[in-house]
């Protein structure tokens, strides 16, 4: 236990070197935001010519920790142990803070899902250091080795840039989705060090006793999403936007009220309290365009907006703006796709 | 004996009302109303129904401006027992370190602690750190994310949301529990309960009830320290008019551009 103690400020900040990044797993793999943690990661070392290092706490650690060395990392430092086996806290935090005191990183990086954060600032206090958290900015000041670890604040409207210059190691958790998964090359040289460890008993104190795996719809993949609000003014309307969406590969969206009115499922809902999204092309069918569906969007490359008032505030949000009613919009675009695909299958067929 | 149950809570500035002024891009709190962080509201609501079903003693406490009483009035006025405001100038500028800690060593000196409540995250800081930095000062285990709580033969019973699953979680007491924005409707105050907590009120401490030194609060005892805030820049975007009579140009477009792929099944 830490107690009740403050964070405290190194006087050898450069005995502090290397990057560390945290290794979630699920079911015998290494979860994609992690991965993407080995990338940011390791671009920051090679910034610096410091070493990137994966923690990884739990059990069966090996094939996992070859996956992880095919991304990039130059050790894998693990520990081990049957009573690691799911995630729990106080001895996950545990052994993350004894690699800490043990190899001195400069930087700490954890994927900020919902595990990820339970852990950091526990590993931040026992180390009695700082933690910036849900970084969508991450870079490095090549001279003095300061983790910049920027995150959006008001609404998403502002970055901050945060510094944790005095205390070590500097430590952030970083919104998943947001860095690149680097390419896995096989054959890389990768050091490892897993340890077989011997948890003590005190620190096992909550059993996972069960798991329920989401069956939702997860819209957040999709290369096209078309979504529907409350100007579609009928159940129906997502039937007709299904149709489009399935034309074109893609999967339906939705604003919340459309979902609290019951004309289409929650895991639907892009937005604030709903999913964020980041397709090639967004439709927004009868949406205004209020603050809390916008942040859940507003990433897409394109955005097609469909409002019969031209002044909702979707416009400014969109590339193209088709100030029409959306059942004369929605077919009308259809009808143009599979036109389009008719010539294409005339070109190929001739 | 009574199970002894703790809630923490923020005053925020209300998110509904928040206005991001359109110049410089920087949030306009003036305007806005201070409310009851809501998922502080719904861990709040995790607690007292845990208190419908078994004796229990619930104890608010915040870290906040003076006027932040209100809100703690507020969950008294739900059924919360006592309330306690740490208010202090030295507990200013405190990031996620420093507020944890000041909010343990707030809770150390009750007499007893059983389980500790707190929304997953605040609106107006949204890191989901303090909880876990608490937990971690008072050498507690935690469940974060929690959708739901009960409390059976003596374990905390937790189902905690995960991104790809719904994980329950069963700990002895004691324990801090992080509950999920929107996973329970809170209850409304009543007249009965409002009056009572009126009468209570709410009893400040300050730095000097807590035994910590100064330089370990606030902005001083923080490792963190915000450097710049720059506005993030939109992505430009031209709102071209579209008739319904030109949709087979936009079409094109984008199927030229790639956007749209026209994958033409085998016929
Ligand atoms: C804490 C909080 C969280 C929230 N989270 C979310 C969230 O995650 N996602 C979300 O979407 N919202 C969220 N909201 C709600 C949000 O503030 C808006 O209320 C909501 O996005 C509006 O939905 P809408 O655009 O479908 O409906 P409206 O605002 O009612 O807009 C309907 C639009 O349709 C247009 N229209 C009407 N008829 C037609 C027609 N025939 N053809 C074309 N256009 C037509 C209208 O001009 C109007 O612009 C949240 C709110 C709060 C307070």
């Amino acid at each position: 236990m830490t107690g009740l103690i403050n964070a405290v400020p190194t006087d050898k900040p450069d005995e502090y070197r290397n990057v560390f990044v945290f290794l979630e797993t699920r079911k015998g793999s290494v979860v994609k935001s992690s991965l993407e943690m080995i990338g940011i990661g390791r671009e920051i070392a090679d910034k610096v010519g410091e070493k990137l290092v994966c923690v990884i706490i739990g059990n069966h650690l090996e094939p996992m920790a070859e996956e992880a060395a095919k991304y990039g990392c130059d050790k894998v430092l693990g520990a081990e142990s049957p009573d690691l086996e799911d995630f729990k806290t106080m001895p996950y935090a545990h052994y993350a803070a004894e690699f800490i005191s043990e190899e001195k990183p400069n930087i700490f990086l954890i994927a900020a899902t919902h595990d990820g954060r339970d852990l950091a600032s526990r590993i931040a206090v026992k180390s009695r250091t700082g933690v910036t958290a849900d970084c969508t900015v991450i870079d490095i000041d090549p001279k003095e080795r300061i983790l910049l670890a920027n995150r959006p604040v008001y609404g998403e409207s502002t970055l901050a840039e945060i510094l944790c210059k005095n205390h070590r190691p500097q430590m952030a958790t970083a919104r998943p989705g947001v860095f690149k998964v680097p390419d896995r090359v096989d054959g890389k040289n990768c050091e490892m060090d897993i340890r077989k460890v011997k948890v003590d008993p005190d620190l096992i104190r909550k059993e996972i006793i069960g798991f329920r795996p989401k069956e939702e719809f997860d819209i957040t993949g999709a290369d096209i999403v078309v979504s529907g609000g409350i100007g579609l003014g009928k159940k129906e309307g997502f039937s007709m936007l299904q149709e489009l969406a399935e034309e074109l590969g893609g999967v339906v969206g939705a604003s919340r009220p459309a979902v609290d009115v019951g004309w289409i499922e929650r895991d639907h809902q892009v937005g604030q309290t709903g999913r964020v999204v980041r397709p090639k092309l967004y439709i927004a069918a009868g949406i205004s365009g209020k603050a809390q569906h916008i942040v859940g969007m507003k990433l897409s490359d394109v955005i097609i907006a469909i409002n019969t008032d031209p002044d909702a505030e979707i416009v400014k949000y969109s590339d193209y703006f088709i100030n029409d009613d959306v059942y004369n919009a929605i077919p009308a675009i259809l009808k143009e796709i599979k036109k389009l695909k008719g010539e294409k299958v005339e070109e190929i067929t001739t | 004996m009574a199970l002894e149950i703790v809630v923490m809570i923020k005053q925020v500035p209300d998110s509904q009302e928040v206005e991001i002024d359109p110049v410089t891009k920087t949030l306009n709190r003036m305007k806005a109303r201070n409310v009851l962080n809501v998922a502080d509201d719904n861990a709040l609501e995790a607690a007292l129904s845990i208190k419908d079903k078994v004796d229990a003693h619930i104890t608010i406490v915040s870290m906040g401006p003076p006027m932040a009483d209100e809100a703690i009035l507020e969950c008294m006025g739900k059924g919360a027992d006592r309330g306690i405001l740490l208010t202090d100038r030295a507990f200013a500028g405190a990031d996620t370190y420093p507020t944890g800690l000041t909010l343990a060593a707030a809770i150390s000196k009750l007499d007893h602690f059983d389980m500790i409540f707190a929304g997953e995250e605040t609106s107006d800081s949204s890191t989901g750190h303090v909880g876990p930095g608490v937990a971690e000062f008072l050498g507690i285990e935690q469940i974060t994310y929690t959708q739901s709580v009960r409390f059976e033969d003596g374990y905390v019973i937790g189902e905690r949301e995960l991104e790809d699953g719904v994980e329950i979680v069963k700990a002895k007491p004691p324990v801090l529990i992080t509950v999920r924005l929107g996973s329970n409707i809170p209850r409304r105050q009543t007249l009965r309960k409002k009056i009572d907590a009126l009468r209570k009120g709410v009893e400040s401490w300050t730095l000097q009830n807590l035994g910590i030194p100064p330089e370990w609060v606030g902005f001083k005892g923080s490792p963190t320290v915000v450097r710049s805030m720059k506005t993030i820049k939109e992505k430009e975007r031209s709102a071209k008019r579209i008739t319904i009579e030109e949709i087979g140009q936009m079409v094109k477009e984008l199927s030229d551009s790639g956007v749209l792929k026209m994958e033409v099944k085998e016929q």
